[in-house]
């Protein structure tokens, strides 16, 4: 199990002006199989060499594994207590570096300041535990819709958590979730023009496969590639965005695929949406919220508001200046996080919007701002998810910026910081048409909230 | 006939007497150290241990180097004793300790010796790092920094008078060498006490060993460590200490990042 991956044509193409070599295939491969799965036995490898090595599979552009040993396995599959988690997480909090100026002011956690997006930026390791156990660090980035990309300290075991989370919610929704040795257990799908993309086994769930996909077309050369490869491994849950849901809703996938529930994450899920994906699949589709930097905030399995989930995380609305707002008004959500033990956070501005209401006792979310999954028209008329933006945008070394079309299709982009000009080429390549740049000077110059703002009029989009 | 150079000894002395500009200048005797009898009246000292902002301040310049501790014990080679590099610190005329001490014009002085040409006209990088940090230690303003920069000035030039040191130095770690001991050592102890305390002498000649890439004659890494662990003001200082922790965990939660985004990321199940 430690051939290289995937054997099928190399993509993206070499030629390819848009290519970015790090989803240049094998292109961030180190490890080997006994470090990617530690515990992995002949059956699990088997099933393993079977999704890797499918006919139908996609050229995988990574290989990765979750890491865990035994004893790591049995901490991945429990929750952390939630009780009385809140005292103990300020407690490591007052200990960071970030804080050791002003720790003895800190009482509750109404006194303590809120971070933003660039404290963490400016030096992560400020919020990283002196005493933390580094070798459980994995690099994650934050990518993708919301500026910068961020390094973020992610934690082997909290990574493989964050799986049986979705099989606790998926239980919540009274389906019992287990191993199928038949099945792929998970398919996480994106749908962009290049991504990572892998299969991998789950080490804490029977060693059942996984995999993410793209599900883009340039993806799956051959006719009726994406098709095959799906149905023939069923999983038993998809994950996805919207934009790659949507997919989803192809005729041949719907009269195929027979999942237990889907996930939607990262950008909001229209109601639409959402019910054509219901009606589809006849199963859970549950909308997750939350930030890398957070983990997983709250859930909607309703399309209701997103109900704050039962770990250890602790939800605020905050005003402009940092008080709370009335109850139930609308202001910033202001998220204090404890899972992650390489990152506790305390009163993070997430840049999104939205009101705390109760549902059924629990505090919940409701009229969530900043999570749009915009889609931009190209010339051809092909729909371009803000994603593959985003790449391209953090590639010339943007902070920060806001791309708007226009009703007649015309685009045009504001940065903050990087080159205008590589970026203005690669957004032109990218939508074959010519997209204008101007360069301001700061994050305030694009206005509140997040530093990323994708807006499309186009009809279609 | 040409003119001949100054002796250095002559330049050496009369650039560590010269004050920085714009303040009174001060004509010191190149007479070597004297430490201060039972009888004695003390040195005056002409400024407080620093504030703990100041040496924050200082320490500040050190950590920018980045210099990973790690390394530079693991590359140490063995090298002169710890009692010669004492003695050297201890004969220090009196000039290097002076509160106005010019460090740049020293410095450029010591290297005019070492390449024999006009100092601003030096093309080597590596004197060019060393008037850097002689500038830094110039513009950081702090007595204590730049008394630390003229001691290890002092110990590169005190060859010419006391003959050469049983392991020569290698130029190479100059810069470090300097910036260590006026960035790191100084901050926490008055450089005067390099010379009048036997301990501190002990930490001085230590560091100054260390960062010239050279473990103390008859020592090997782990009893050379435990000694200097032992001596080393910083850590016994806990507000400073605490400082240095934080430096020393920046650069590792960097590097593990660096070396994780090398390696591979761990697979992930949903969208964020």
């Amino acid at each position: 199990m430690s051939d290289p991956p995937g054997t099928a044509t190399a993509l993206p193409h070499p030629d390819d002006p848009l290519a970015l070599a790090e989803y240049a295939p094998g292109g961030a491969v180190a490890l080997t199989d006994a470090e990617r799965w530690p515990t992995l036995d002949a059956a699990g490898a088997a099933r393993l060499g079977a999704v890797a090595g499918h006919p139908l599979a996609p050229a995988w552009v990574h290989r990765t594994g979750d890491r865990l040993s035994a004893d790591a396995i049995h901490r991945a599959t429990t929750p952390l207590p939630a009780a009385g988690w809140l005292e103990e997480h300020l407690a490591v909090a007052r200990r960071l570096p970030a804080y050791r100026r002003r720790a003895e002011r800190l009482g509750a956690l109404a006194t303590w300041p809120t971070v933003t997006r660039d404290d963490l930026l400016d030096d992560v390791s400020a919020f990283v535990p002196l005493d933390a156990d580094l070798d459980r660090m994995v690099e994650g980035s934050s990518s993708g819709t919301t500026g910068r990309a961020l390094q973020i300290p992610d934690d082997i075991e909290e990574v493989a958590r964050s799986f049986h989370l979705l099989v606790r919610l998926v239980a919540d929704q009274g389906i019992d979730w287990r191993p199928d040795p038949a099945r792929m257990a998970l398919a996480y799908v994106v749908h962009q023009r290049q991504a990572f993309t892998y299969t991998s086994s789950i080490s804490s769930f029977g060693q059942a496969t996984m995999a993410r996909l793209n599900l883009h077309p340039s993806q799956w050369p051959a006719a009726g590639q994406r098709t095959g490869f799906l149905l023939a491994q069923q999983p038993q849950v998809i994950t996805g965005n919207p934009t790659s849901l949507a997919e989803l809703l192809h005729p041949e996938l719907v009269a195929g695929l027979r999942p237990l529930a889907l996930f939607s994450g990262a950008m909001a899920l229209s109601l639409g949406l959402r019910r054509d994906l219901e009606r589809a699949y006849g199963c859970p589709v549950i909308d997750v919220y939350g930030l890398h930097e957070t983990r997983p905030i709250a859930a909607s399995a309703d399309g209701g508001p997103f109900v704050v989930l039962d770990r250890r995380v602790h939800v605020e609305i905050l005003d402009a200046d940092g008080a709370p707002v009335p109850a139930g008004e609308r202001g910033e959500i202001v998220v204090t996080a404890g899972e992650n033990p390489l990152l506790p956070l305390v009163r993070y501005r997430t840049g999104d919007f939205g009101r705390l209401v109760d549902v059924a006792g629990r505090p919940a979310l409701a009229d969530m701002e900043g999570r749009e999954a915009t889609r931009f028209v190209a010339a051809d008329g092909s729909l371009v998810p803000c994603v593959d933006l985003t790449q391209h945008l953090q590639a010339g070394g943007a902070h920060g910026w806001s791309v708007r079309q226009a009703g007649d299709g015309a685009v045009r982009a504001t940065v903050v910081g990087g080159d205008p000009v590589q970026i203005g080429a690669a957004l032109e390549r990218l939508l074959g048409r010519p997209v204008p740049v101007v360069r301001v000077a700061g994050l305030l110059d694009l206005g509140e909230g997040k530093p990323r703002r994708y807006e499309s009029l186009a009809p279609g989009a | 006939m040409a003119d001949q150079p100054a002796p250095f000894w002559w330049r050496l002395t009369n650039s560590a007497g010269l004050s920085e500009p714009d303040e009174r200048e001060t004509a010191m005797a190149a007479a070597p150290f004297s430490p201060p009898s039972a009888r004695s009246t003390p040195v005056p000292r002409p400024e407080s241990p620093a504030a703990p902002l100041d040496s924050e301040a200082l320490l500040d310049v050190w950590f920018a180097r980045e210099q990973d501790g790690v390394n530079v014990w693991r590359n140490c080679q063995p090298g002169a004793s710890v009692a010669e590099i004492a003695t050297r610190l201890a004969l220090v005329p009196a000039a290097f300790l002076s509160d106005d001490v010019a460090i740049l014009p020293l410095a450029e002085n010591i290297l005019q010796m070492e390449y024999g040409r006009t100092v601003r006209a030096i093309p080597d990088r590596r004197g060019q790092e060393i008037l850097e940090v002689a500038d830094q230690v110039r513009a950081s303003g702090s007595a204590f920094a730049r008394k630390g920069a003229a001691l290890v000035l002092w110990l590169w030039a005190s060859d010419d008078q006391h003959g050469p040191l049983s392991v020569p130095l290698s130029p190479v770690w100059y810069a470090r060498t300097l910036a260590a001991l006026a960035f790191r050592l100084a901050p926490v102890v008055d450089p005067a006490e390099w010379v009048r305390d036997a301990d501190r002498r002990d930490e001085a000649a230590r560091t100054f060993l260390l960062w010239s890439g050279q473990l103390p004659a008859g020592e090997d890494e782990d009893a050379a460590r435990s000694i200097l662990a032992m001596r080393d003001s910083l850590q016994q200082n806990q507000a400073l200490a605490q400082t240095m922790a934080e430096h020393e965990h920046r650069l590792q939660v960097t590097k593990r990042l660096q070396e994780a985004r090398a390696r591979e990321a761990a697979a992930r199940y949903s969208n964020e």
